[in-house]
């Protein structure tokens, strides 16, 4: 019983039919749109909502086996940032916007951290496919196939500058003038390391014939024929 | 039969840039081995894109192929050529795009991976599989659309020796079945049962042999000294939530100035030991080892202790050579001249003012070594620093550890195969074993 519980969404859509099991996607990808444009655009008394509904979410997300440590450490950084920016800025007044601020942030990745969770990318890419070019929607897909490999590549990058000497470490990065240095050796070389990527992973598509044919097929887990 | 046809070719990346290829002559014919070898950068990797016709810029001569001829690509790193997330849905991904419908994908796929010899579930998740494992799933992935040729980009390095022999098996199946095979590799001899055409590439040109290089520095042997660098009581490592990885059964020392190798398969934990070391390895449960006296913690052992990850040129972000190299010495307070000192020594001068991002491959994992030992480090961690290298780099890296362990430098060394090193110490992970042979156990305390 438990295990049926923390299947992942996926294999739930693979239990109906493919017609179904895309219009569920296409669902889950409109909510999250809408959920995502709700959390910048709602006003301040709506946010208690929003966070409910978020809240549920994160703990189907975290049922699907989902690790929500990467955003959380995120967005620690990002409010001490933040609040640190306001204290310099406007003093200590205004610190409870900046909350806001961040937490409106959190809002907003919490549904697209849900939706990578428990729909797989070439889900989202034959939804997408539907309303945009297939090359689109591959990039797309790929895109969201490639972030936890980045995010690894990130936490590699960025514990070798701080082997160096870098002045990155949590503390030195309370001192903004130490940002430059985190964005010059950990976000750059990243960037280059995103760059050789997408030329490698377009190679690898070329040499399976991606593009080959105007209207691609799209496999399906046995499971979704039984 | 004759299936591919390189006549005359040459090619360069540039009119002001030197010739990749000058006269590139090779014919394929169906059931054959090639396996064709040369320095770092000498464009291997370029004469399969060339031979797969994923080669996008023009090159002169002619490329002759037969009709309907179909070519796989196998690249370097099989992590950077997944696509989807199930190995099913991986291997379908050629058929997907030349519109197969979908009930004559299973079938295909299933054949596909019967024969790399991978026999597991479709919808089983790509991260499950070890290395060796993906490296036969992007096999699969290319036979599925029945290749007649399948070109492979230096499999050894990626693969430990049981991913090769696996991998030597499925070469020999395939050309049983009248499948040519074309590898770039830096270690042809590893290939000599299945090869039976060896070629080398060298200053453009394709001539028959396996290349070798005429350099062979020599690791000099340093006896262990006192104080003792890293230490630990017996331990067992472990991820967070999961079983144990592995664990050392006896306590570990090492010592200043010892060469140490640390030797397991893919998935061992060999670069999680290490990480471990330099105290940035996270959701482990608290190990006991001690580097300088102390619990290791990211960032707290300042110059004295260096990490080289794996694909170091990562790490490169400065404008120049000599500016990389110089950063370390800037945050550590150290003589900016010892940069330029160590780019002479290694006779990487010329280097010092390009840009790191535009050398070749085995010059950046040069560069980022040297950005570490340029500081001169108590403690050099290095995480598989061999792979891709050809010998003349290897030198090069070797006197690199020769000259820091003059100074007092230990140094541990992770890779797949045992090497023939003066190592004072060899660490060997085993069935979840860490298993220690000391070279010079005289020599030595141990804990």
């Amino acid at each position: 019983m438990w295990a049926k519980r923390r299947q992942p969404l996926q294999s739930k859509i693979s239990s109906v039919n493919d017609a179904s099991g895309l219009w569920l996607a296409a669902s889950a990808m409109l909510m999250v749109t809408l959920l995502s444009s709700a959390a910048f655009l709602a006003p301040q008394s709506a946010l208690l909502y929003l966070a409910l509904t978020n809240v549920l979410l994160l703990v189907h997300g975290l049922l699907c086996r989902g690790n929500i440590g990467g955003i959380l450490r995120y967005i620690v950084l990002q409010l001490g940032f933040t609040l640190l920016l306001y204290v310099v800025i406007h003093g200590g007044q205004q610190l409870h916007q900046g909350a806001w601020a961040v937490a409106r942030l959190l809002l907003a990745l919490l549904p697209g951290w849900w939706l990578t969770v428990v729909i797989k990318p070439q889900w989202i890419g034959e939804v997408l496919a539907k309303i945009m070019p297939v090359k689109w929607a591959f990039v797309v897909a790929a895109s969201i196939n490639l972030l936890p490999y980045m995010t690894s590549e990130l936490r590699d990058i960025y514990q070798l500058q701080l082997l160096r000497g870098a002045r990155i470490a949590p503390r030195q990065l309370l001192n903004p003038l130490n940002w430059y240095e985190l964005a010059y050796c950990v976000i750059f070389p990243l960037f280059v390391q995103l760059l050789k990527l997408a030329q490698q992973t377009a190679t690898a598509a070329r040499s399976r014939h991606f593009g080959s044919h105007p209207q691609p097929t799209h496999w399906r887990d046995p499971r979704s024929h039984q | 039969m004759r299936l591919l046809e390189l006549d005359g070719v040459n090619f360069n990346y540039g009119s002001l840039e030197p010739w990749i290829f000058r006269d590139l002559t090779l014919c394929i014919e169906s059931g054959s081995c090639h396996c064709i070898s040369g320095p770092t950068g000498s464009g291997k990797s370029t004469l399969l894109r060339l031979l797969s016709g994923l080669q996008s810029r023009p090159f002169e001569g002619g490329v002759y192929r037969r009709r309907g001829l179909l070519c796989g690509l196998v690249m370097q790193d099989p992590q950077v050529q997944l696509l989807r997330q199930t190995v099913g849905a991986e291997v379908a991904f050629a058929l997907e795009n030349t519109a197969v419908t979908r009930d004559d994908m299973i079938p295909r796929v299933q054949k596909a991976l019967r024969r790399v010899g991978l026999f597991v579930a479709l919808d089983s998740p790509i991260g499950n599989l070890s290395l060796g494992q993906k490296y036969r799933l992007m096999i699969a992935a290319q036979l599925v659309s029945e290749p007649a040729v399948l070109l492979l980009d230096e499999p050894w390095a990626q693969l430990d020796n049981s991913g090769v022999d696996e991998l030597l098996a499925v070469i020999r199946a395939l050309r049983a079945e009248g499948m040519a095979v074309v590898m770039s590799e830096h270690n042809p001899d590893a290939f000599k049962g299945v090869a039976d055409h060896f070629w080398q590439l060298q200053s453009g040109r394709l001539l028959p042999g396996q290349f070798d290089c005429d350099h062979h520095v020599m690791l000099t042997d340093f006896s262990p000294e006192m104080p003792t660098v890293f230490t630990t009581d017996p331990f067992e490592f472990r991820y967070q939530g999961s079983n144990t990885l592995f664990s050392s059964p006896q306590p570990l020392a090492v010592q200043r100035r010892e060469l140490v190798t640390l030797i397991g398969d893919n998935g061992s934990g060999k670069s999680s030991l290490l990480k471990a070391i330099a105290g940035i390895q996270s959701n482990v449960y608290p190990l006991p080892m001690k580097v300088f006296g102390q619990r290791p913690k990211a960032g707290v052992f300042g110059q004295q202790l260096g990490l080289l990850m794996q694909r170091p040129n990562r790490q490169l972000f400065e404008a120049t050579v000599e500016e990389e190299l110089s950063f370390s010495l800037r945050r550590f307070g150290l003589p900016i001249d010892m940069a330029s000192e160590l780019l002479e020594q290694l006779g990487l001068a010329a280097l010092a003012q390009r840009s790191p991002h535009t050398l070749s491959y085995g010059q950046q994992h040069l560069v980022a070594l040297a950005s570490l030992a340029c500081y001169r480090p108590s403690l050099l961690l290095l995480d598989d620093p061999l792979a891709g290298l050809d010998s003349a780099h290897l030198d090069k890296l070797w006197m690199m550890i020769n000259s820091l362990r003059k100074d007092g430098c230990s140094v541990i060394i992770s890779c797949h195969r045992s090497l023939p090193l003066a190592a004072t110490q060899e660490w060997q992970l085993v069935k979840g074993e860490l298993l220690v042979n000391n070279m010079c156990r005289e020599n030595r305390r141990v804990g």
